[in-house]
């Protein structure tokens, strides 16, 4: 049994109909093709045709099948962001995901669908051509009303389903028809068969008409449908008229379906279009009840009746709309001079279901963690609305409730470690007229900047703001804010060296923690302090700050800070030589972390783990570790956590003795650190390159030091972590073409006369066959041993014997 | 061998040879397979006359379907009422108004004469792949400006 391949598609709504030939045909040239882009218009069935590609094909690829649905993303320079969303690629500094996704991808056998991606096909093609010219084993799969124009695209154009005739009644249009309208409740349809057929004649066979028309069934007989329907193509109000007939049709049925809707649902449905993906009804309710036309308590009810109408999506108790119903819904929106008004409301709602969402999770200083967590998942689900009421907070030049919207986002995004995005926010925020903002919300503002700054090792600018931040919000009362705040300088300032100024604002925040109890601000103050002693070689005071920080996390049972307060605990006991404590502090961290999902602090962890392991000489424990490290990090794209791993790895390497890998790996970790930027080679390294070429010589330690630059971690890794396995496993593959080709007897001899230069024609003569036969048999030669051409195959029959004898 | 030629295009005055004529629509029969073309597929054929139009018919023969040509001068309308009518899954084109015209058709691929001949142009790597992804984040704008 092969594991199963991980992916994300979603379960299918409802039975997939027809198509059969060519879901076997396209699950074949999504291996065979480096991208694959189904075509055509909005409701012909791109998207769920897709999907059962994908998850057809799925088997045969290893590293997963990742849908990611672009439909909702309006900014180009976002669709990286979603793709790395999927792929759980996080941000190794703001800006960088891009690399960090090609970490990922550059080994992976993986199949990307990208879903929608009409709106933003100069950007989709340029990603998609570079990845794929990066990582050999990827492929993509697109579905967009327009090709993207890449080279090597192969664009299939999908088309409607087939329609009846005289010798097919049963054709695929009709089945799904009359599959949904039995689903939708309708008893006679299958007694009307001759208007069940006009129907899907007068529908055009487009799979979305065909189901809105069938969600009606139940009240309308297909003829009247048919009628009604037919009526409308003449009286098309709205769309361009010189569009293709598919279009046409399918516009005229999304307008009858429309048209037939009660007054209060149609205005539920364009205002839905606000949202940006998925939604609940507890946010449609703030964001589309006014208490004038439509009020909350109906709201259940007419969400509902669009459900039934095929209109709504109703998955897990949420709700979307499709996406072409979304645009029609939008453009219905901004006719009924609603948009701008909406699209506040969305931005106000979105802001404070945000903020309810932090305060839930967050501001209790004493609260368990299983209370906490739901608050957070909540908080991470409006992520697509987040962003889209942050576009029109920068659009309506409104910083005051996108700034509180990011500032809620940051703390629970935070725990994941993924501040990437809420960087940008904040930058394009704080890039707008500032005067009507309170100054303590500018203040917080500019301390997260900060800390996305001083991720990205911008320190100077990071300092500047941090420094603004502090000092402003020390002129108002304490918040949990001003304490994050304390501590993005706390980090700026050791980095930079200035502990004196560390140590004033530490003192302050110890302070105002201590007066206003509040314990998570406190434990970092313990967590800086311990650092500080660590850094001083104060063992004793370290550990004794770290166990303060412990408590103190213990007690306001935050878990984000009970595993900073663990790990560093660890590093002073590594530090003191008590390897068994470190090992305890580290593997009680790593559940709490695989918990939050941070997996960026996991693999540091484990790379903890692993190079206290060897240097207690416990090589299995880390190679486990190890190996585990290095998956996560080539998995979340974090290049700064291979080359920790690779760095482990040497330091493994070297406790064994296993010199060779030693430098294998630090040479390795040093070419991805200069990759990165970081020049220059540490002293472990240089200590350990003066050891090796006193064991091994210099002529050997420079050729492994070039031989381990040149390798991929993975590489590195089987070496080290594996050293029965020097040389790749499998060895070099059999070249195509044995005696088990599998070519038949007739092929065999057809070959062996190529072999004397004849034609088609000639061997036809010779074998007594028509000059077409023969080419169906070169062309099968040529497929099953993946030749490009018939002198190939003259040159693969001569090396194997094959002599053509001429009589 | 002697170089047997089996076309002379008349227009250009190139000739094809028997050789590569057999070696194009060997080509090209893989291509199409690879495409999902199989025995008894209908294939559309919409090419000038001339060499190309002789090795995608051959092709075609090779991959056990059927071509069914449609001639290149024909209005919008004729191609489309032509193409419809084939009920064809593939169509081997490079004409423009083909190409439109099978928009509203059943046709899933088109493929030009130079896919139909194995090139498959592929970028080993393109300059914005190789340097780092300094992605304006969101558009953002200059730190200096605030």
């Amino acid at each position: 049994m092969t594991p199963p391949v991980p992916h994300n598609l979603p379960a299918e709504p409802n039975r997939f109909v027809g198509r059969g030939r060519d879901l076997i045909e396209l699950s074949t040239l999504v291996h065979d093709e480096r991208v694959v882009t189904l075509s055509g218009i909005g409701g012909i069935g791109k998207t769920r045709l897709s999907l059962r590609v994908a998850a057809r094909a799925a088997p045969g690829f290893a590293d997963g099948v990742w849908l990611v649905e672009l439909a909702r993303v309006a900014d180009p320079a976002l669709i990286v962001n979603e793709i790395a969303g999927v792929l759980g690629v996080r941000d190794e500094a703001p800006g960088r995901l891009l690399d960090g996704l090609r970490v990922r991808l550059r080994e992976a056998r993986a199949l990307i669908v990208l879903d929608n991606c009409e709106h933003l096909v100069d950007r989709c093609a340029e990603l998609v051509a570079g990845l794929i010219a990066d990582c050999p084993e990827l492929r993509f799969l697109l579905t967009s009303r327009e090709p993207l124009h890449i080279p090597g695209e192969l664009v299939w154009r999908v088309p409607p389903l087939e329609l009846p005739d005289d010798h097919h009644p049963d054709a695929e249009s009709v089945l799904l028809f009359v599959e949904r309208a039995l689903a939708a409740g309708a008893r006679s349809v299958t007694g009307s068969m001759d208007d069940v057929v006009r129907l899907c004649r007068a529908l055009d066979g487009l799979p979305l008409a065909l189901e809105l028309a069938a969600a009606r069934t139940s009240l309308m007989s297909p003829g009247r449908i048919a009628d009604r329907i037919g009526d409308r193509f003449t009286l098309l109000t709205r769309g361009d008229r010189t569009a293709p007939a598919r279009q046409r049709t399918l516009l005229a049925t999304v307008e009858w379906s429309h048209d037939l809707l009660r007054p209060k649902e149609r205005v539920l449905l364009r205002r839905l279009s606000v949202f940006a993906g998925l939604f609940d009804l507890a946010v449609a309710e703030r964001v589309c009840a006014d208490g004038g036309i439509v009020r909350r308590a109906e709201l259940l009810d007419l969400l509902s009746g669009l459900v039934d109408k095929s209109l709504v999506l109703h998955h897990d108790g949420r709700y979307r709309l499709l996406e072409t119903i979304r645009q029609y819904a939008a453009e219905r929106l901004a006719e009924a001079g609603e948009l701008t008004r909406l699209r506040d409301r969305h931005l106000r709602v979105i802001c404070e279901e945000m903020e309810f969402c932090y305060q839930a999770g967050a501001l209790d200083p004493r609260m368990p963690w299983p209370a906490r967590v739901p608050h957070f998942a909540r908080g991470r689900a409006l992520m697509d609305d987040c962003r889209a009421a942050v576009e029109r907070a920068v659009e309506s030049a409104d910083p005051v409730l996108g700034l509180r919207l990011a500032r809620a986002a940051l703390a629970i995004l935070a725990v994941r470690g993924e501040l990437g995005e809420t960087v940008g926010w904040h930058r394009r925020l704080l890039a707008l007229d500032l005067s009507r903002v309170p100054s303590d919300v500018v203040a917080v503002a500019k301390g997260g900047l900060a800390y996305g700054l001083e991720i990205c090792d911008e320190l100077a600018r990071a300092e500047e703001l941090v420094v603004q931040g502090v000092e402003e919000q020390k002129r108002h009362p304490y918040t949990h804010w001003l304490g994050v705040t304390y501590s993005v300088a706390l980090a700026v300032f050791f980095r930079t060296g200035q502990s004196e100024k560390a140590l004033r604002y530490l003192e302050e925040l110890e302070a105002a923690a201590t007066a206003h109890d509040d314990p998570f601000n406190l434990a970092t103050v313990r967590i800086a302090q311990l650092n500080l002693a660590l850094f001083r070689g104060q063992l004793r005071q370290a550990r004794r700050r770290g166990e303060e920080a412990l408590a103190l996390a213990r007690e306001a049972g935050h878990h984000w800070t009970l595993a900073r307060a663990l790990t560093h605990l660890g590093a002073v006991a590594e530090a003191a030589g008590d390897l068994e404590a470190a090992v305890t502090c580290h593997t009680s961290a790593l559940p709490l972390l695989e918990d939050m999902g941070n997996r960026v602090e996991l693999a540091r962890c484990q790379a903890k783990l692993g190079r206290v392991s060897a240097r207690m000489h416990d090589y299995p424990a880390a190679r486990l570790h190890l190996a585990a490290s290095l998956a996560l990090s080539t998995r979340t794209g974090q290049r700064r956590g291979v080359v920790r791993a690779l760095m482990a790895m040497s330091a493994l390497a070297g406790e064994q003795g296993d010199l060779e890998g030693a430098v294998l790996a630090a040479a390795a970790a040093t070419a991805l650190r200069e990759a990165i930027g970081q020049y220059g080679v540490p002293g472990p390294v240089q200590e350990l390159l003066t050891r090796a070429r006193g064991g091994l010589g210099e002529g050997r330690v420079s050729l492994l030091w070039a031989k381990g630059a040149r390798q991929s971690p993975e590489e590195v890794a089987r070496r080290v972590l594996d050293p029965g396995q020097a040389v790749p496993a499998g060895g070099p593959r059999p070249v195509n073409g044995s005696w088990q080709s599998g070519l038949t007897g007739r092929e065999l001899e057809i070959a062996a006369l190529l072999t004397g230069g004849l034609s088609n024609r000639a061997i036809a003569l010779k074998l007594v066959i028509s000059p077409a036969t023969v080419a169906r048999h070169v062309a099968n030669i040529m497929e099953k041993l993946g030749f490009a051409s018939r002198a190939q195959i003259a040159v693969w029959a001569t090396e194997h014997g094959l002599e053509s004898h001429p009589t | 061998m002697d170089e047997h030629i089996v076309m002379v295009d008349a227009g250009t005055g190139l000739e094809l040879t028997e050789k590569q004529l057999d070696e194009r629509s060997a080509i090209a029969t893989v291509q199409l397979r690879r495409r999902g073309v199989r025995a008894g597929d209908t294939v559309l054929v919409c090419l000038p006359v001339g060499p190309d139009l002789l090795v995608a018919a051959d092709a075609v023969m090779a991959a056990g379907g059927v071509v069914w040509p449609v001639p290149v001068d024909l209005d919008r309308a004729g191609l489309g009422e032509r193409i419809r009518a084939s009920g064809a899954r593939v169509m081997i084109s490079d004409v423009p108004a083909a190409l439109e015209a099978a928009e509203e058709s059943r046709v899933r691929i088109v493929m030009s004469v130079a896919e139909l001949n194995g090139r498959h142009p592929y970028p080993n790597s393109r300059g914005q792949s190789t340097e780092s992804d300094r992605v304006d984040p969101a558009g953002g704008g200059d730190l200096a400006e605030m």
